[in-house]
């Protein structure tokens, strides 16, 4: 075991919470995993390596790499079920199999055995992570950070309890049932509702507050650093007793039955907390008789369901309404309602269409769900012209709403033959990273990321020719090196620049524009882009936002963003090609989109030129880079007396121009599309 | 770090008290998990760091060995690197040849790819002998040493996913191109960046156990010192050095008794109180603000030759352990005085 020195689990002070559903899962694996949410050093991964040394033994057939259940034909490995002697059996602990971040797509699900390819020529499946964790803890530490064609792999394997591979050229499948466990900080992004719902209890852990119990656990801390042994043995006693609970639980789970009346109220509580599919009901069942077992009871209570049922429905209820960002109060129309509706359930398609199927569920592929979004209507987009602020005009500052948000179609930056490195869900790429799925090979070795299939391919036919020297099975040369070609998707980086003057205040166009640009940022959230923004109001530009992944944050500055002053477009774009500049530094290999939202009508100039002049040329200057597309939003007011000004800034800057009349989804999202 | 090559002495840098002692701390107390250096260019950031590689004490390490391991209690881990990566068996402690060397600086380069860090299949080898072997990267050579960022913040994602993962569990995992390997990864971090190049996440900031802000002195007497020495330096290194010998000899050996010194360190439960409510008053996420705050009181203790913490050490460790971690307002400054933070509140 690695990991030498492990924190003893009954030495973690408070966190009851987090220790008792751990527990849980360790009595019963078929409550099906935890995620565990929380602020920074709040014990989280110390706990689930804690729990390692807790966890009891079960039979497993000896030598078998997916640790097969000797007892269970039906749910054993190829090999293991060929076999026709009696397999030996050896006892084992329940291991916590970690899973990192940077782990490549062969080594979780399992890949062709290199040594035994080329040393005697067989093929051979070598098998993975999954098989690894077959009947223990698969874990992973920041789950919202793990690659999405992993998390398919896992959610494949976790929904179908078994493993399958196809691919190089092997056909295999093994058992693969484990009990999933991810921690995760909020902070860093949050994870897809199908994974979420995978886990089947998620408790969230916060600091804690009481100062006697903070001083004992930075002493205890700090003896365990200073004084290891010492440190385990005075814990070692209450670590057993745990141990012998987790044991004497798991006997009588079996016995444990939950009554009808109970189950009853539980699909109530499930009901009423409007929760999607019927997973929670069955994990609830499974978590409160792990829990009475665990209280040495062989009755199931109204109490237990009570004291359980946050932890099973914490990720999955659903608010009447949907999340952040709150629309403004809609006018009393369907349309809205189902709109809203439609926002929440983006990502889960079939839970509007067959909810009963939620089990059955197959991670979905993009295209299902890309169908899904661009066959919405955003009907009602720009209802917010209405609500004008009278009188409010004279007034220097004031802070408009966020107008009404649609669906947003894909936008995605033209496909290139160039080589990104990066995460994310938006536009698809080739990448440069041992990250993605491999979708063909191509002579030449530049990532050290070999083709092992299409190398032997390659080898194969001079394999009479050359001359064997190291007695192996296939002599492999230089030239026959291909390299894998790996695809994935990746998130761009968006910035706006939001112009707000006082000119935008003008009939509610700053909360329509507000509203278009909210709507950009759901969109980005789930495709995971980094978002950046920078407003241009009164004498100078204000970077609201640098570069980040937190939409949230962005959302919160733009509904804050107040409007007043004059234009000070020149600084506007000179702060927007500083951060795009910066951002390129950092990625070369990067396509950022700007989204300039103004009328145009730049009154402050930075040096002696006049602020049109001066606008323009620095625009001409910024189109230079090829790299970055620009769209400008005029939102100018449709009149008699109308400037165009914008038009002509998206002239110099090459960009697409567009009137905020057309700033619904169609127009908007089709820009990149087309180019 | 080359062998020939002179850097400049750590000692011959001008102010910058808070980084030198940052650095000093941590060298005393590798589990205060590192050094976060904050500032503008030019400030003799990333010379400090490299200056380390002088003064830092010795540690015992297997000849050969790419992991650092250390003989006294990682002599399992050995055995098990030494066989599954070039198929030797070494059956007792006493057949490997050990020595001591100074505690390394390894380099981080901003633009490392994540096989480089991790480690990855040494692919000419698999070809020519069919045998997998690994190549071990940047994450083994800093075990047991301390790892050099600079420009932390310009640092691809996936290679900070990597680092946090290793830096947070003490151990470097492998699971790539059907290799599965793990080894020990205990460093400590050390970053520079100029936060005008943008921000760090939040997880990282949280990783580093100390934060200092740093900005060039204005005093005209300090500047002038600052260009004699470099200029003396360049000219000559060899003598400059030489000049510095004693002083940084003087330094290794202070460290070297803080170090004994640091397990004897008693604190008051007093003291204890006043740490965590320093904690909660200015608001901090979790609980590691606590410890290395605890922590690095203690080492202060130790460097400064007492036996017991007393009240100043705590407020002097606040300083430099949680101006990074208070909770901020969204793009609010990391401010600078934490202890005005705390009596606003």
């Amino acid at each position: 075991m690695i990991f030498k020195k492990t924190y003893p689990f009954s030495a973690i002070i408070g966190q009851e919470d987090l220790k008792l559903v751990l527990l849980l899962n360790a009595i019963n694996p078929k409550i099906g995993g935890l995620l565990i949410r929380g602020e920074k050093g709040t014990a989280k991964s110390t706990a689930v390596r804690a729990l390692a040394a807790l966890l009891p033994e079960i039979r497993v057939v000896a030598g078998c790499p997916c640790f097969c259940n000797p007892d269970d034909q039906d749910r054993m490995c190829e090999r293991c079920r060929e076999k026709k002697s009696a397999h030996k059996v050896q006892h084992q602990k329940v291991r916590v199999v970690t899973l990192p971040l940077n782990a490549t797509e062969d080594r979780v699900a399992g890949g062709i055995d290199f040594s035994l390819a080329i040393k005697e020529g067989k093929r051979s499946v070598l098998p993975g992570l999954l098989a690894d964790a077959n009947r223990s803890i698969l874990y992973v530490d920041e789950v919202n950070l793990l690659d999405d064609h992993i998390v398919d792999i896992i959610l494949d394997a976790a929904a179908s309890g078994e493993n399958r591979i196809e691919r190089e050229g092997i056909s295999f499948k093994h058992p693969a049932s484990f009990v999933l466990i991810g921690t995760m900080n909020p902070e860093e992004g949050d994870l897809r509702p199908q994974l979420l719902d995978r886990f089947g209890l998620c408790v969230d852990v916060a600091g804690e507050p009481e100062i006697e119990k903070r001083v004992e656990l930075i002493q205890r801390r700090e003896s365990f650093d200073l004084d290891f042994k010492g440190f385990m043995n005075r814990f070692e006693e209450e670590n057993h007793q745990i141990e012998k609970q987790i044991a004497t639980a798991m006997e009588s789970l079996a016995g444990i039955r939950c009554p009808k009346h109970l189950r009853a109220f539980i699909s109530e509580l499930c009901a009423k907390n409007l929760v999607a599919g019927h997973r929670a009901d069955l994990v609830m069942e499974q978590a409160v008789r792990a829990y009475a077992a665990l209280q040495g009871r062989f009755e199931i209570t109204t109490d237990d369901i009570i004291k359980i049922a946050p932890f099973v429905l914490a990720h999955r209820t659903r608010d009447a309404q949907p999340p952040p960002p709150s629309p403004p109060p809609p006018p009393p129309d369907q349309s809205e309602e189902k709109l809203s509706d439609d926002m929440n359930e983006q990502d889960q398609p079939d839970e509007t269409e067959k909810p009963d199927d939620q089990q059955k569920e197959q991670p979905e592929n993009a295209a299902n769900e890309e169908a899904q979004s661009s066959g919405e209507q955003p009907d009602e987009a720009d209802q917010t012209d209405e609500p004008e602020q009278p009188g409010e005009k004279t007034s220097p500052e004031q802070i408009f709403e966020v107008g009404s948000t649609f669906a947003v179609k894909k936008i995605v930056s033209p496909r290139d033959r160039v080589s990104r490195r990066g995460s994310g869900r938006r536009s698809r790429t080739r990448v440069s990273l041992k990250q993605g799925r491999y979708i063909k090979s191509t002579p030449g070795n530049r990532n050290n990321d070999i083709a092992l299939d299409a190398t032997l391919r390659a080898a194969a036919p001079h394999q009479l020719k050359r001359k064997n020297e190291n007695g192996l099975a296939v002599v492999l040369k230089k030239e026959d090196i291909r390299e894998k070609v790996r695809e994935k998707r990746i998130g761009n980086f968006l910035l706006f620049a939001v112009d707000a003057s006082g000119s935008m205040g003008a009939r509610g166009r700053m909360a329509a524009s507000k509203g278009a640009i909210m709507s950009l940022l759901l969109d980005a959230y789930q495709k995971r882009d980094k978002v950046g923004m920078v407003s241009f109001r009164k004498n100078e530009a204000f970077v609201n936002l640098p570069p980040t992944s937190s939409v949230e944050l962005a959302s919160k500055l733009l509904a804050e963003m107040p409007v007043g002053g004059r234009t000070p477009l020149s600084a506007g774009l000179v702060s927007v090609h500083e951060q795009v500049r910066n951002y390129l530094l950092r990625d070369p290999s990067a396509r950022p989109i700007v989204i300039i939202i103004t009328d145009g009508k730049s009154n402050a100039a930075m040096g002696d030129q006049k602020p049109i002049e001066e606008a323009f040329d620095f625009a001409v200057k910024m189109a230079a880079d090829q790299r970055v597309v620009y769209i400008v939003v005029d939102t100018e007011e449709p009149g008699l007396v109308t400037f165009g000004l914008a038009g002509h800034l998206a002239e110099a800057l090459g960009a697409r121009y567009l009137k905020i009349e057309e700033l619904k989804a169609d127009q908007l999202v089709n820009i990149i599309k087309e180019k | 770090m080359e062998k020939n090559k002179l850097v400049y002495p750590f000692v011959a840098i001008v102010g910058q008290e808070n980084m030198k002692l940052a650095l000093i701390l941590n060298i005393i107390n590798p589990t205060l998990s590192g050094v976060l250096i904050r500032g503008e260019k030019g400030t003799a950031k990333s010379t400090a760091v490299r200056a380390l590689a002088d003064i830092l004490p010795e540690i015992e390490v297997f000849e050969n060995d790419p992991f650092q391991l250390n003989p006294e209690d990682e002599f399992d881990f050995y055995q098990e690197c030494m066989l599954t990566i070039y198929g030797k068996k070494i059956s007792s402690l006493k057949s490997v040849k050990r020595l001591n060397r100074k505690v390394r600086v390894v380099e981080l380069p901003v633009g490392a790819t994540e096989d480089r860090v991790v480690g990855t299949l040494d692919l000419e080898h698999a070809l020519k002998k069919g045998e997998k072997q690994i190549e071990p990267g940047i994450l083994a050579a800093a075990h047991r040493g301390i790892l050099y960022v600079d420009e932390v913040n310009l640092l691809d994602d996936h290679v900070v996913d990597v680092l946090l993962d290793s830096a947070a569990m003490g151990v470097n995992t492998i699971e790539r191109e059907g290799v599965s390997f793990s080894h020990p990864a205990r460093f400590t971090l050390v970053g520079t960046m100029n936060p005008e190049e943008g921000e760090l996440r939040p997880q990282l900031l949280d990783r580093f156990g100390l934060c200092v802000l740093i900005e060039g002195t204005r005093e005209p007497e300090a500047r002038v010192a600052i260009m004699e020495r470099r200029a003396a330096f360049d000219e000559e290194p060899a003598a400059f050095c030489k000049e510095w010998e004693t002083a940084s000899k003087e330094l290794t050996k202070k460290i070297e008794q803080a170090i004994t010194l640091y397990p004897k360190v008693i604190i008051e439960r007093q003291l204890l109180f006043e740490i965590t409510s320093f904690c909660l008053d200015v608001g901090v996420d979790g609980h590691r603000g606590d410890i290395i705050m605890l922590k690095t009181a203690k080492t202060l203790a130790a460097w400064n030759d007492r036996q017991e913490v007393v009240s100043a050490d705590i407020e002097f460790s606040a300083e430099l352990v949680l101006p990074h971690r208070v909770r901020r307002q969204p793009l609010q400054e990391i401010g600078e005085n934490v202890k005005n933070l705390r009596e606003n509140k």
